[in-house]
Parts: C-alpha cells; sequence; structure tokens
C-alpha cells in the first residue's frame, strides 16, 4: 500500500472510530426539538421504477433532487414536506457507456419520457398528511410531472433520528417514503405494451437540522 | 392463460424504431412474430411448459443489482449498485429445483449517487470519488486484492408457486459463505428481435453480514446487515 494512501487509511480509521464511538440513534420523535430540516444530499436516494415485459423491475435512480422538511415532532401529522427534482439528472445503469448516455439523454429530454427542456423540474408539495403508527403514516401531495399536477399518496416511515459529532450538534432525521402513479396520468403513455404504466417511486435518506 | 397482448409486427416495430438506446440490438429483421408478454399476475404464471428448458444468460441492459445497508445507524438504507455483473442460469423447467446459477461482479465498478466533490469533503482519501474509495479501499470491497465477487449455486428449492430459494457458495473478500436467495419467478416473454429465445425474469434477494466476510469497518454505525436485491432478466442462449 502507497504511504499516502496508508496514512489516509489511518486517518479515516481514526475518523470512524471517534465515530462510532459518539453517534446516537433511536427511533424516537421525543429528541427532536428542531422544525426546519434539509436533505442530506450524500444520504438520499431516490428511485423510480416501472415493469418491464411483465417480468422485471427496470429502476431509474434521480440523481439531482432537494427537499426542505418542516417537521413537527409533537404533531408529524402538522408537517410539511417540498420537493424538487431535476429530470436532467437520471441514473439507468445501461452497461454500454455511449448507449447509456444515449437513452438518459432521451428520458430526461424526449416528450414521450420526462420533457425536461420544457418542464426542467419535477416537484412535489405535501398538501396533508396522516399517521398510521407510532413511526408509519401517509403524506399526500401535489407532484408536478410533465406540467400536470396530480395528487399523489407516499407511505411514509420515520426510522429514527441520529446525533453525530461530524455535524456538529445538528440532529439528523431519517425518512423511507414510497407510492405510486400512473404514468399515463401524466400524458406520458408510450410503450405501455412493454413497460408498465403504473410507476414505483422509493426514497430512503437523511434530513438534517438547518440550526 | 399466458398472454396479455399481441401486437402486429408492424406496431411492433414502429414502437420500436422510437425505443433509443435499450432496443438497439432490436434492428436488423424483425421476425414475424408476436410479441408476447406475460401478466405477472395470473396463476398460470407458474406453468413453465411453454418455457425452454435451456441455458440463459443474464440481458444485461434490463438487469439491477443493489446492495443496501442502514446509515447513521440505519436511519436511512445506503444504496449501492454493481454496474458489471454477469450472470449464467441452466433452468430446467421440468424440475427447477435442478437449474443452476453462477454469477459474477466486478467490485470495481459501483454506481452510487454521491452528489457534489468527494475531494472537498474527503481531502484525506486517496481515491478521487466516493465510489472508487468504496470500490477499492481495503475497508470496503478491496476490489483490488479481490478483483471479483462470485456466486455460484449449490441448492435449489420451491418454496411456492412461483418462488424458491436458491442456495450458494458466496465468495467475496477472500471468504466463502453460503448464501441463500429468495427468488421469484416473474414469468417469461418473447419479442421480434430474440425470435424464439425465450426472456425469463426473475427478482432475488438475501441478507448477509459483512463481517462474516471480514468487514467490519464502521459498525453499528453502518449496519452489519447488507440486503442485496437483484431484479431482471435472462436471455436463452442461441
Amino acid at each position: 500500500m502507497p504511504l499516502s494512501t496508508r496514512q489516509s487509511f489511518v486517518s479515516a480509521s481514526a475518523a470512524l472510530l471517534l465515530l462510532a464511538g459518539c453517534v446516537s440513534t433511536e427511533q424516537s420523535l421525543a429528541p427532536i426539538d428542531s422544525s426546519n430540516f434539509e436533505l442530506d444530499k450524500t444520504h438520499a436516494f431516490l428511485t423510480a421504477q416501472v415493469t418491464h415485459f411483465g417480468i422485471s423491475d427496470y429502476s431509474i435512480d434521480l440523481t439531482d433532487f432537494d427537499a426542505q422538511l418542516d417537521f413537527d415532532a409533537d404533531t408529524p401529522t402538522n408537517s410539511r414536506i417540498s420537493v424538487q427534482i431535476n429530470p436532467m439528472g437520471v441514473d439507468t445503469h445501461y452497461p454500454d457507456p455511449e448507449k447509456k448516455a444515449d437513452w438518459e439523454a432521451e428520458l430526461s429530454t424526449s416528450g414521450r419520457y420526462l420533457n425536461g427542456d420544457t418542464f426542467p423540474s419535477i416537484t412535489f408539495v405535501s398538501t396533508s398528511a396522516e399517521q398510521d403508527t407510532e413511526f408509519t403514516g401517509k403524506v399526500t401531495g401535489d407532484l408536478n410531472l410533465r406540467g400536470v399536477t396530480l395528487p399523489v399518496t407516499l407511505d411514509v416511515t420515520f426510522n429514527g433520528t441520529a446525533t453525530s459529532p461530524l455535524d456538529g450538534g445538528k440532529r439528523r432525521v431519517g425518512f423511507t417514503a414510497s407510492g405510486t402513479f400512473n404514468r399515463s396520468d401524466f400524458g406520458m403513455d408510450a410503450l405501455t405494451q412493454f413497460v408498465s404504466d403504473e410507476v414505483r417511486v422509493s426514497f430512503s435518506g437523511e434530513f438534517i437540522s438547518a440550526d | 392463460m399466458k398472454t396479455l397482448s399481441f401486437l402486429s409486427v408492424s406496431s411492433a416495430a414502429l414502437v420500436l424504431a422510437a425505443c433509443g438506446a435499450p432496443q438497439t440490438d432490436a434492428g436488423d429483421a424483425a421476425p414475424a412474430a408476436p410479441v408476447e408478454t406475460v401478466d405477472a399476475t395470473q396463476a398460470a404464471l407458474v406453468d413453465l411448459s411453454e418455457v425452454s428448458s435451456a441455458t440463459y444468460s443474464l440481458e444485461r441492459t434490463h438487469a439491477f443489482l443493489e446492495f443496501a445497508v442502514g446509515h447513521s445507524g440505519g436511519i436511512s438504507d445506503y444504496i449501492v449498485h454493481f454496474g458489471d455483473f454477469d450472470a449464467d442460469l441452466v433452468f430446467d423447467t421440468e424440475d427447477p429445483t435442478a437449474s443452476t446459477l453462477t454469477a459474477t461482479v466486478n467490485p470495481a465498478n459501483l454506481i452510487v449517487n454521491y452528489p457534489g466533490d468527494y475531494k472537498a469533503g474527503h481531502a484525506d482519501s486517496g481515491f478521487e470519488t466516493w465510489a472508487e474509495d468504496m470500490s477499492r479501499n481495503a475497508r470496503w470491497l478491496n476490489a483490488d486484492n479481490f478483483p471479483e465477487i462470485t456466486f455460484t449455486s449449490t441448492e435449489v428449492a420451491r418454496t411456492g408457486a412461483d418462488t424458491g430459494t436458491v442456495t450458494g457458495d458466496l465468495s467475496f473478500l477472500g471468504v466463502t459463505q453460503p448464501v441463500t436467495l429468495d427468488v421469484t419467478y416473474n414469468g417469461f416473454a418473447n419479442t421480434p428481435w430474440f425470435g424464439d429465445r425465450d426472456l425469463i425474469g426473475f427478482n432475488a434477494t438475501t441478507t448477509i453480514n459483512r463481517s462474516d466476510f471480514g468487514m467490519t469497518a464502521a459498525i453499528p454505525n453502518i449496519t452489519d446487515e447488507v440486503t442485496v436485491s437483484f431484479s431482471g432478466e435472462f436471455l436463452q442462449d442461441e
């Protein structure tokens, strides 16, 4: 191992050791005393999935998105979230690099698909929330996709909260969310013979308190 | 009842022409056969009588393999995809439990969504990107020393009408351990561009403890438990 790599390995290990001793994680709303949270973009994953030929799941990762969470830990149903997604940021994992670039550009910009040249932002703004169990609930909001706005409901799980010395006293909250919609409702009806109309959206990620 | 929809060759070709990159192989001489797709919700799915008992290879443009760990002690799923993997399946339709699967995964090709400048926040990393760090760092996938992850099935069992388990030897980081995949058979399809060659689709998932393979870094802030998921298609060999 080259010296420089070894040094970085050692310091990274030390950092991780420190971290290991100090991160505090619990699935509880009680310690949350902040309301304004920003998405930690480096720990956030958003995927849209359709069924191909009825026999496999085709996944498209959305790679450029942001969200603002107004979290009410006392009354979680009063929480609000706003999400912005850049349709130009997609990753299809297509194995051939050249075709991958072409396919992703088509997916982002074609009028058949996300039509990102004409509609450069996909947005979701919550309008209501309900609680199902202590840590699960439903968030309904307006999804604006390709210029069409329709209500979509997400099933949301609050996975817990954590603090780490690396975050400078800020608090993390982690969520998993999923929902479905029919793409044809948003005017996206290409290839419905091969590719499901139903789109399954899933998110997992963390938010960090703003203060 | 297996057939959900039939398209005429002409309309299939029209759709095809607009498909873009993923179907560029579709091209040349689409045979005069209908497009047949399978309704995955039909009970007839489990009828394998019209599926070829044959050797299949992964259809890599419709195949996804990811692993997920819990981050910050498990409050979010951290999801990483493998960008380079392959698999061969000997599918025995008369006795699916006699089927065999081998898979190879290149740990040097990881796809992870890390927005922003990795070096800016990790100046002491010896690597240029987080994907490279995760691939090559001895703490993680250590791809320089262990350039291939392999799975070779040893036993297949049926657990339901369209489900089963595939147990096999997973070799990772120089350690070989038995792992059991929970597998769902999703059905088959035929397309003009692949002619009589069948496409069959599966989902599979398993959970391993990475410490069993000697990877203990950052436990428990990053969970020991790793969930591995696959969805994809296999194409009957010519």
